[in-house]
């Protein structure tokens, strides 16, 4: 009585690893020589792999679904004579005793349930993670086909770790993918043709937790293997470095899937994107409208004669071009480790179209060689365009400072995010009536009733400080509460 | 004493060939332009005369199907001499060079004993296709050998020995020496020097200088030039063979001059100098 | 051609295909080193070509032609030796698969640069021609192979020199993953023996009889001293590259037309219409050969790997050139190295 190795076997020069997608036999089952026993599947190709020897199958090391370097150990045959069990190629015996795979153990199905998360909540990150139920293909046991999935659901949610992978990143469940490998596996052609062919909008969520990316460990991974993982997020915290998992989203009953529009998309990519570039600080002021509010209905009517609709709109514009000329470091970007002060002052005016769904944000240029007249009619074309969806490429590039109206819906006040490449963006409030202390002509304070609004300014911190930010502030809030007769 | 005839490095190197086809059947010559022409140097002038096409062969312009065809004719027991016209054209051999002739022993037990011979070298207002050393290209790779001689003794002894090599030999001659190196070269006694042993060009007791090809009469010059000047004693050594590089000769005279310095013509990133000053082979002896 | 040697011919095709079956499940037990590169679909043009030379003749296979070298007379098992690298293989475990050269059997082992063992070749056949033998040289290339530098040269020069040279084109329609009409802008492959100034003739390389014949004629000439001989041999590499190789740019039903071309089945039904073989012959031919093989495969992965020390053998006629091993540290050179310092300056 001997044992015989069966190993992985390198499919390829530069094959490295292979899964081991399927045993044909289970522990105690007889096998002869040359008799198929296991299939595995490699980045370049698919095999039904031979047993090397007559037996039984005595220990099976791989489960299904695991991946180990070529030469491992998979499993071991029980010879019952003398059948060259020691002749069968010593080297690779050699190999396969330091390759460490062979000491990975198939990894438990679903990990641990998270202790004492009754509800899944979205934070903390890990926990929410942990408390995903468990996808049903995750890992049944290894010859156990009475799982929640038949047999062939099962062969066929079989693939390699890249398609796993790459099915992850496009949000695509593997069982919904007819395949085409060695038991109606799913190839990574299978999934490009899937993802080729599927409707724009089919995608579904990506699986919470895949037997690929086990959950991480809340804790520090110093000096972790670089996590090219999808929905991993890498953190560097005081001396170490933290893998935060974002956790999936599960889909109720009831819950409705759209896919994101291409708008929505970019908007998406856009936010975060300056959410991670700049230091967002936001200040707030408070306005007293009440002398815009009086040159607005005595000028309303002088500008609907020329066909021009003014809101307070041309008048915030106009003190802000003031805050900028002012105070440039607002108009600037920063580059790398140069700041950039803006030539030009072009605004732009964040506009809200389809009831909401979306935002735009076309740019009046050169914001401060415009008369109120001028600025009115310039943000009533760019709101014309927007609303019938006729803004050119040009009318939104540009922009070196954007405006943004959170009160045209009535709120107090927002904290904008900064719209990159710029370094500040204005939330304006909803101007109305409030009770203020003011000085009445004889100089007592007393409780009076004033057009009011308040003002957010997010800024980049990198490069714009509190002070000056508050500077600006200030100075707009001086030209709206003063603004001159002339010139409008 | 033997009768002496002023030879020159050329001549040297006709001779060799000469007296080798006289003297076994098995060695032949193939090339460009090497019969009728007799080689665009000269070198072969005759030899289609007398020793007939059969074993003079002039080839198209084809260096890798001459490399080629030399390996074949060699593992039929022949001894191939290859000319390339101009050493800078091996470079279209490469790969019959390095991944057949190198390395046919190795991995088949089939040797490949031929000569591939052609003039190197720069000072001959020939451009960059007509002048370079290719031994650097070369001397990476296992199984090959290499000569480069600097007399016109050594060119016809050691080319005699390359002919008679079981292995693959290049044979890079100079060609500044080809007519301009004239000896006095006894007629009668064979003359035949060994591969892989250097040659002390000018013995002295103060610096070494390793060099091999037209630089040793530059090394020369320079060491006459210092021992007039200061009186300081320039030990000269042509290497003659690169590989097998004659390590003992360097390591003998560097422990009695303590100093070192090498002169190649090639370039010196990568160049043969880094493989003498190697700590590999220095720490081996 | 008589009953028998068609039998043989039969047989060696057998040899050839139940080899590589073999050395396929070899491979996926983990006993080969490096590729497996089959020449399932194409043995018929390996072998029957080969089946044409005489003793004395010399032959230089490409990766796929196996099914020659055991035609002139190559032991199954030193091909077994070779893909599974061991000690005893005709390269002592230091290359594989076709790489090898046995001068006895008269065979030229190519080099994976394509096309360079024609340029070899061709001095073993300049040898017959000094010498005044009447001997030939055959070779093989796909056509992938025939687009390399080495080959043109040395197609050329076998022609210019008219040397006594068959050269077998296997139009197997792929080079690894490449179309063959994506090597070639000619559309008739026997164009290109045209531009060299040689005889060519185009056969079915699938029909084994044929790819005999025309070889038969090939070799004659070349014989008689009338210089070099093309055969474009019509066949289709029916597996991937190598093991590697999943073969998914090949369309199903082009595979499944060549399927039906297969050399062994044609020549098969061929003997038994033809009387020369009943079925059950041929049957018990297949099994004798494939238990044959498995035996011998048994034999051979017993047989030891190369000692580690032969890597370094056979670098130079002369062992003792064997280049230094670097990572040997011996104790007396750092002993030397102390005293390697100058010792004299001069004043």
């Amino acid at each position: 009585m001997s044992k015989v190795d069966v190993i992985m076997p390198q499919m390829g020069e530069s094959i490295a690893e292979g899964t081991l997608t399927r045993w044909l036999k289970s522990v105690g089952d007889a096998v002869e020589r040359d008799e198929d026993l296991f299939e595995i599947s490699t980045d370049k190709v698919d095999a039904d792999i031979p047993s090397p020897a007559t037996g039984t199958l005595a220990e099976v090391l791989v489960q299904e679904g695991d991946t180990v370097e070529v030469n491992s150990v998979v499993a071991r045959i029980e010879t019952s004579g003398e059948v060259g069990g020691e002749a069968e190629a010593p080297e690779v015996a050699e190999a396969a005793e330091a390759a460490p795979a062979v000491a990975e153990q198939p990894k438990a199905p679903a990990a641990a349930p998270a202790p004492a998360v009754e509800e899944p909540t979205p934070e903390p990150v890990a926990a929410a993670a942990e408390a995903e139920p468990a996808e049903p293909e995750a890992e049944p046991e290894a010859g156990d086909g009475d799982g929640p999935m038949t047999r062939e659901e099962r062969l066929r949610t079989k693939s390699t770790p890249l398609v796993r992978k790459l099915a992850e990143e496009h949000g695509v469940k593997i069982s919904q993918i007819t395949g085409t490998g060695i038991a109606g596996r799913v190839t990574r052609d299978d999934l490009l043709a899937y993802l080729e062919s599927r409707p724009a909008g089919a995608a579904e969520e990506a699986p919470a937790a895949t037997p690929s990316a086990p959950a991480p460990v809340p804790g520090m991974a110093v000096a972790a293997p670089s996590t090219g993982e999808p929905g991993v997020m890498r953190v560097p915290i005081h001396g170490a470095t933290l893998d935060i998992k974002i956790p999936g989203v599960t889909i109720r009953e009831g819950d409705r899937v759209e896919e994101m529009n291409r708008v929505r998309l970019r908007t998406m990519e856009h936010m975060l994107l300056s959410k991670r570039i700049s230091a967002h600080v936001t200040s707030v002021t408070e306005i007293d409208f009440e002398r815009v509010v009086q040159l607005r209905r005595k000028l309303k009517g002088k500008y609907a004669d020329k066909g021009v609709k003014l809101t307070y709109g041309p008048f915030i514009m106009k003190a802000v071009t003031e805050g900028l000329l002012a105070y440039p470091i607002l108009n600037s970007t920063v580059s790398g480790t140069q700041i950039v002060y803006r030539g030009s002052i072009n605004l732009g005016i964040a506009v809200s179209i389809n009831d909401g769904q979306e935002l735009i944000v076309p740019v009046l240029k050169n914001a401060d060689q415009l008369s109120l007249m001028g600025l009115a009619s310039g943000a009533n074309e760019l709101a014309e365009k927007a609303r019938t969806k006729s803004l050119d490429f040009d009318d939104i590039q540009g922009g070196t400072f954007t405006i943004t109206n959170v009160g045209v819906f009535g709120n107090l006040f927002g904290t904008p995010i900064v719209n990159q490449p710029q370094v500040a963006i204005l939330g304006t409030g909803v101007i109305e009536k409030r009770p203020v202390v003011v000085q009445d002509t004889m100089g007592n304070d007393v409780i009076g009733i004033r057009h009011m609004s308040y003002f957010g300014l997010s800024y980049d911190h990198r490069v714009v400080d509190g002070a000056m930010a508050a500077f600006f502030l200030n100075k707009v809030q001086d030209v709206l509460e003063n603004f001159p007769d002339e010139g409008v | 004493m033997s009768e002496l005839r002023e030879t020159t490095y050329l001549e040297a190197i006709r001779e060799a060939m000469w007296e080798e086809m006289k003297t076994d059947e098995s060695v032949f010559l193939l090339g460009e332009d090497i019969g009728e022409y007799g080689g665009a140097f000269k070198v072969t002038a005759g030899f289609l005369e007398e020793f007939g096409p059969e074993r003079v062969i002039d080839t198209p312009i084809s260096e890798a199907a001459i490399v080629g065809a030399a390996i074949g004719a060699a593992h039929m027991g022949l001894k191939p001499v290859a000319e390339m016209q101009f050493i800078d054209f091996i470079a279209p051999a490469f790969d019959m060079i390095v991944n057949f002739a190198a390395k046919s022993r190795y991995r088949t037990g089939i040797g490949a004993g031929l000569v591939i011979r052609g003039p190197c070298g720069g000072g001959a207002r020939a451009g960059p296709f007509h002048s370079q050393n290719v031994e650097s290209y070369f001397a990476n790779v296992a199984g090959l050998k290499m000569v480069a001689p600097a007399t016109a003794r050594d060119a016809k002894g050691l080319l005699r020995s390359a002919i008679r090599d079981p292995d693959p030999v290049l044979f890079f001659e100079h060609k500044f020496l080809y007519r301009r190196i004239k000896e006095d070269l006894p007629v009668d006694e064979e003359i035949i020097v060994p591969l892989g042993v250097a040659r002390i060009h000018r013995p002295g007791n103060d610096l070494t200088i390793v060099t091999y090809g037209a630089m040793v009469y530059k090394a020369g010059d320079a060491a006459e030039r210092i021992a007039g000047e200061d009186g300081a004693q320039v030990e000269v050594i042509d290497l003659r063979t690169l590989r097998p590089l004659d390590t003992d000769s360097i390591v003998d005279s560097v422990r009695r001059t303590g100093r070192l310095l090498i002169l190649h013509e090639a370039s010196g990133f990568g160049g043969f100098a880094g493989e003498i000053t190697a700590p590999r082979w220095l720490l081996a002896y | 051609m008589t009953g028998p040697d068609l039998l043989k011919l039969c047989r060696f095709m057998h040899v050839t295909r139940a080899l590589e079956e073999r050395l396929e499940v070899l491979f996926k037990q983990g006993h080969i080193v490096g590729g497996l590169y089959r020449s399932l679909g194409q043995e018929g043009t390996a072998v029957a070509s080969a089946f044409a030379l005489q003793d004395g003749d010399w032959l230089a296979p490409s990766i796929r032609d196996m099914g020659a070298l055991f035609v002139r007379g190559l032991d199954p098992a030193e091909m077994l030796r070779q893909y599974t690298a061991r000690g005893s293989s005709p390269c002592a475990g230091k290359d594989n698969t076709t790489h090898f050269t046995v001068p006895e059997l008269g065979l030229v082992g190519p080099i994976s640069p394509l096309g360079t063992q024609l340029c070899v070749l061709n001095g073993v056949a300049l040898s017959f021609k000094m010498r005044g033998q009447e001997q030939v040289c055959m070779t093989y290339q796909g056509e992938g192979a025939s687009r390399t530098g080495a080959s043109h040269e040395g197609l050329n020069f076998a022609a210019v020199l008219e040397l006594p040279m068959i050269v077998v084109l296997e139009h197997n329609r792929w080079a690894f993953g490449t179309r063959c009409t994506s090597e070639s802008a000619v559309e008739k492959w026997v164009d290109v023996a045209e531009a060299y100034g040689v005889p060519c003739a185009e056969v079915d390389g699938n029909d084994v009889l044929q790819v005999y014949d025309e070889t038969v004629r090939a070799v004659a000439r070349a014989r008689r001293g009338d210089g070099m001989t093309m055969i474009v041999a019509e066949t289709y590499r029916m597996l991937g590259h190598a093991q590697h190789d999943a073969q998914k740019y090949v369309p199903a039903e082009e595979l499944e037309r060549w399927r039906e071309r297969d050399p062994i089945a044609r020549f098969e039904t061929y003997l038994v219409e033809s009387g020369f073989a009943e079925r059950a012959e041929l049957d018990r031919m297949k099994n004798d050969v494939e238990k044959e093989i498995a035996e011998a495969a048994e034999a051979v992965v017993a047989e030891p790997a190369p000692d580690g020390e032969e890597a370094r053998t056979r670098v130079y006629a002369d062992e003792a050139l064997a280049p230094p091993v670097p990572w040997t540290r011996r104790d007396h050179v750092y002993a030397d190295l102390a005293a390697f310092r100058p010792t004299q300056t001069r004043g």
